[in-house]
């Protein structure tokens, strides 16, 4: 917590979209200071809380509170008033089990009498007594990130071995304040082993566990003797027992990390086996447990993230067996059902939140509207993001909902926030704010943005590599109204200097350029597609040449926007 | 069935979990098989009547209960459920090689039941295997009796919880490799393998007295007695003293087998089975004497040093001398022909048609403590049973339906090329290879493991 402090001043500067009023004045040499921590975001639409309609109102808070809600309310002098008129408000998400923020610690140095298959257990991944507060920082990989997703309190985990640490709740708020909300709100833990020592598998791991669990439940017993009758030796708590007591004794539970349906139930088995309370966290893939997690009680952290189509999309529709085809129906029948998977939860009345362990936050939103066109309620996808979470962590008295008295953490798109062309324009936490940039929409409103497509006009040198060694040529793409048009020149397959030839199909979205061309060789006629990403003036991608295979090729544009 | 269960759960107001859970069980009638009971001669035009999971009738004649499929195998040959004593499949972990015992370890903590494997044995009339731990640690963790109940989703389901725990054992180059040479610590030699054992045992010893002191002195008025530090370690290695598991030991030579069964005397240990036992002619009366067997390979040596020394006509050697002997695959591949490897026993030794089956039915179960349920077609014990087109130990046989329980698993007949239980979802279907070779599995995961000593590892894995 120190180092936050310490660290706040410096890194205040880097954070990009903190709004500051001040000017620069000798009482606050920073320039950080706000004139006033009272805001009031006037006339916009407020989703209170999960299944409740949009009102009208209001929204007035106060040193990260929320003091005022309603059509009428009097806003004091100090007030910086928001327009919220086009504006709608929902309370800030929270994660349930995140890594934002964390740093994993440096590995502690081996001793010299170092035996690998008994190693102490700091060194082995067993530190129950580390906390993610020492190991987090707001200025950290990826909070930013998550706080732009609409995330406003996260409960971090440690980052370490098989029982890394104790995690913590968070507020991603402002980089000058203390964040830590609560300290050891759960005993973090997983599946994987130590590398080159005991244990070093999951079975090793489990068997671990129970060794840990059991032991801390005897140096428990031993201590109450202790205290109760004279004669006893004393008892030796280690760092480990220490730390697990909480865990024994209840009062938190034991956040286990688990992706599969399989690590699930062997997390459940370990909690039917020893009684202590368990939440499962960064979910994958669950359809099979939900009715298991439903009787067992565990609460359930699943990943905010939907498998990628790619899979899906490499599948050739022409020229493929009826065993491959069978074989595709399968995966894409693994696909769908795993999309359905969170409204399947949700029928089954367990209110599950979310965990970004191991997610991406730029495709939080998408996975969302995925999870909805697939089934799950707009009601329980916020309530997963809000109240269930608040539940979770036991903080709902303050936090999950929009209302007079709790924390003033707010997401305000600028649409309802599970419409495609919803975006976030601030996140309030804290009763700090954040803004974000917005993009504007087309003139035609397709839902593209205005900068949305990336720059491909113009003349481009590029190369691929084929088994054949390195080649390349050049790429020329003008745009002729709403078409996109050009040639490419390549090595003649016959051997005597380049072709050239024209390009069809072009089409861009976002980063990603398509096109085709076609290559007599032989008397036969290719088909030649290229797919790339764009970065600047860069593009990166592949060159599949028919039955003969994908290649690498990558280009430079030099002569942009040049007109043919 | 698995609906109904989630009902009556529900009615009970039962949570479904891993010790109310029920497996499926099966009625049916298979009618004028010849019948290869194993234990109880062949019996001709013989129907075998199953209820609930048993065998209830074995005779002729039999008429089908109301509800109950008749199978008729007129031509066929009915056998019991093949039995393999050593495989690793099903297994997401097979090697906790980190330390030279790891006895706490327990497979069934990381047994995966949508593994192909799995009906790929019932595919060749498998239907209960012993996934054991590998062979890197002189006591290796405690292994898992399966019933090969195929598209059960629940790991529990597809454990035999009725069979008695077993544990793996392992001598020779594998843990001197591993430890001695791997990691520089005992066992560098076959001499460090049995002090690593004695020690263990001596050290299980003082762990027992250790609790029994405590135990009784808790109760007491004024007791300052304090519990000692809980070891799943050396309680398990005081549980095979105090003889609740069966010792499965990977072994090959003769002077290590039988350095084995003089530490077994030592410290009275009876239940005690050799696995590999590569050498075992050479101790085979000794091995019958003292012991609850030996599971060995028909014909599969010279893969390392220590397995030069060998004859196909070790099974039969071993069995002419008394010694309980069974046919084992420790290979994904070889667990598909069981019955094949049993019929090499009659090409090398003659051993007759009820012999070579019992090394891979009754033999395997007597060693894994389970010949009371099933390794037999007796009434009252469990429906394993596999309908073979031609004798099980001709060339020309092939296995045409599996059942577990009672339950059919395989049918020839009804066998759709994609039999997975779990596909990704984001994975395009690769082609699957089945590994003819060099997949015996006793050291898998050890590689990986030592990948982070940058230690020098060997080649051959069995």
């Amino acid at each position: 917590m120190k180092r936050q402090f310490l660290k706040a001043g410096f890194a205040g500067l880097l954070i990009s979209g903190f709004l500051s009023h001040a000017a620069w004045s000798q009482s606050d040499p920073t320039g950080k200071r706000r004139i006033t921590d009272t805001y009031a975001i006037t006339n916009a639409t407020i989703f209170a809380s999960p299944g409740q309609p949009g009102t009208k109102a209001t929204l007035l808070f106060r040193e990260g509170v929320i003091i005022g809600m309603g059509p009428n309310l009097s806003l004091p002098k100090e007030a910086q008033l928001i327009a919220g008129d086009s504006l709608f408000i929902y309370p800030g998400f929270i994660d349930g089990a995140s890594s934002a923020g964390i740093t994993k610690p440096k590995d502690p140095e081996r001793p010299k009498d170092f035996v690998s298959s008994n190693p102490p257990d700091e060194i082995a991944g067993i530190t129950p007594w580390r906390s993610a507060t020492d190991q987090f920082s707001i200025t950290g990989n990826q909070v930013d990130d998550w706080r732009k997703a609409g995330f406003t309190i996260s409960q971090v985990l440690p980052d370490g071995g098989m029982i890394p640490g104790k995690a913590a709740i968070m507020i991603l708020g402002n980089s000058g304040s203390v964040n830590v909300i609560q300290e050891n709100t759960a005993l973090a833990a997983n599946f994987s082993g130590a590398r080159g020592m005991y244990p070093a598998t999951a079975a090793g791991v489990i068997a671990k566990f129970r060794d840990v669990y059991q032991n801390t439940t005897l140096a428990l017993d031993h201590s109450r003797l202790f205290a109760s009758t004279a004669g006893v030796k004393r008892p030796e708590m280690t760092p480990t027992h220490t730390a697990m007591a909480a865990v024994v004794q209840g009062q938190i539970p034991v956040i286990f990390k688990a992706e599969t349906e399989l690590e699930a139930r062997r997390a459940i088995a370990l909690q039917k086996e020893f009684g202590f309370k368990l939440v499962l966290a960064g979910l994958d893939n669950y359809e099979n447990v939900i009715d298991l997690i439903k009787s067992s009680g565990t609460a359930m952290l699943i990943k905010l993230q939907v498998p990628d189509d790619k899979a899906i999309k490499n599948q050739k529709t022409d020229s493929v067996t009826t065993a491959t085809n069978a074989q595709y129906l399968r995966v894409k029948d693994a696909y769908d059902k795993a999309l359905k998977q969170a409204s399947l939860l949700e029928k089954a009345g367990v209110p599950f939140g979310f965990s970004t362990l191991d997610a991406k936050p730029g495709d939080a939103m998408k996975a969302l509207r995925t999870m909805i066109k697939n089934g799950l309620t707009e009601k329980t996808a916020l309530a997963a993001l809000t109240t269930n979470p608040a539940s979770i962590l036991g903080i709902s008295k303050f936090a999950g909902t929009i209302e007079k008295g709790k924390m003033a953490n707010f997401v305000i798109s600028t649409d309802s926030i599970f419409k495609e062309e919803a975006q976030i324009k601030h996140v309030v936490v804290d009763g700090y704010i954040f803004d974000y940039e917005v993009k504007k929409k087309s003139a035609n409103g397709n839902g593209k943005t205005e900068n949305g497509d990336a720059t491909i006009t113009g003349q481009w040198d590029y190369t691929s590599q084929t088994p054949a060694g390195s080649s390349g040529g050049e790429l020329i793409i003008a745009k002729n109204g709403v078409e996109y048009t050009g040639t490419i020149t390549y090595a003649d397959p016959s051997g005597n200097g380049k072709v050239t030839a024209p390009i069809k199909n072009v089409s861009v979205n976002g980063k990603k350029l398509t096109f085709q061309f076609d290559v007599s060789a032989g008397g036969m006629s290719l088909t030649v597609d290229i797919t790339g990403e764009i970065t600047g003036n860069a593009m990166d991608g592949t060159m599949s040449v028919g039955q003969f295979g994908s290649f690498p090729l990558t280009a430079k544009l030099n002569l942009p926007s040049l007109t043919l | 069935m698995k609906k109904l269960n989630l009902i009556l759960a529900a009615l009970l107001g039962l949570g479904l979990n891993y010790s109310n859970a029920q497996t499926q069980k099966g009625n049916v009638l298979i009618i004028n098989a010849t019948v290869l009971t194993v234990t109880k001669g062949n019996l001709e035009n013989t129907d075998v009547l199953v209820q609930n999971g048993i065998i209830r009738q074995v005779g002729k004649n039999l008429s089908a209960p109301a509800g109950v499929e008749t199978i008729d195998a007129s031509g066929k040959y009915l056998m019991p459920g093949i039995i393999d004593a050593h495989s690793h499949v099903a297994l997401d972990v097979v090697n906790e090689a980190s330390s030279p015992i790891t006895s706490e370890v327990r497979m069934k903590d990381v047994v995966n039941p949508f593994e192909i494997g799995i009906y790929r044995a019932l595919a060749g009339g498998v239907t209960i295997s012993h996934a054991m731990h590998g062979s890197a640690n002189v006591v290796g963790g405690q292994n898992a009796t399966l019933k090969h109940r195929w598209g059960v989703k629940d790991p529990s389901d597809i454990i035999m919880q009725d069979a008695p725990r077993t544990i793996k054992f392992a001598l020779g180059e594998n843990p001197t490799r591993v430890h001695g040479r791997g990691n520089g610590i005992q066992p560098k030699s076959r001499m460090g393998v049995e002090a690593v054992l004695r020690n263990g045992f001596n050290e299980a010893l003082q762990y027992k007295k250790g609790w029994e002191t405590y135990n009784a002195a808790k109760s007491q008025k004024g007791n300052t007695k304090t519990p000692p530090a809980y070891n799943e370690r050396l309680q398990t290695l005081a549980d095979i003293l105090d003889g609740k598991i069966i010792i499965h030991c990977h072994s090959y030579r003769a002077d290590e087998i039988y350095m084995l069964i003089n530490v077994a005397k030592d410290f009275g240990i009876t239940k005690l089975v050799f696995q590999h036992t590569n050498e075992g002619f050479k101790v085979a009366p000794e091995i019958a004497q003292y012991t609850m067997g030996a599971s060995v390979f028909a014909d599969w040596w010279a893969y390392k040093m220590e397995v030069y020394y060998s004859t196909a006509f070790n099974a039969a050697i071993l069995q002419r001398n008394g010694a309980i002997t069974s046919i084992n695959s420790d290979s994904a591949e070889l667990i598909r022909h069981l019955y094949h490897e049993a019929a090499k026993t009659q090409r090398y030794g003659g051993l007759t048609d009820e012999e070579a089956l019992a090394m891979i039915t009754i033999n395997p179960a007597k060693q894994l403590g389970i010949d009371d349920k099933v390794g037999s077609i007796e009434v009252g014990k469990q429906a394993d049973l596999v309908i073979f087109e031609g004798h099980p130990l001709s060339s020309y046989t092939i296995p045409q339906m599996t059942f577990v329980d009672g339950v059919k698993y395989f049918d020839i007949k009804a066998d759709p090329d994609d039999q997975r239980q779990f596909v990704s979802a984001t994975e395009m279907v690769e082609p699957i290879f089945l590994h003819a070779y060099e997949n015996h599995q006793c050291l898998q995961d050890v590689d990986e493991y030592f990948e982070a000593f940058q230690g020098a590892f060997i080649e051959e894995k069995h």
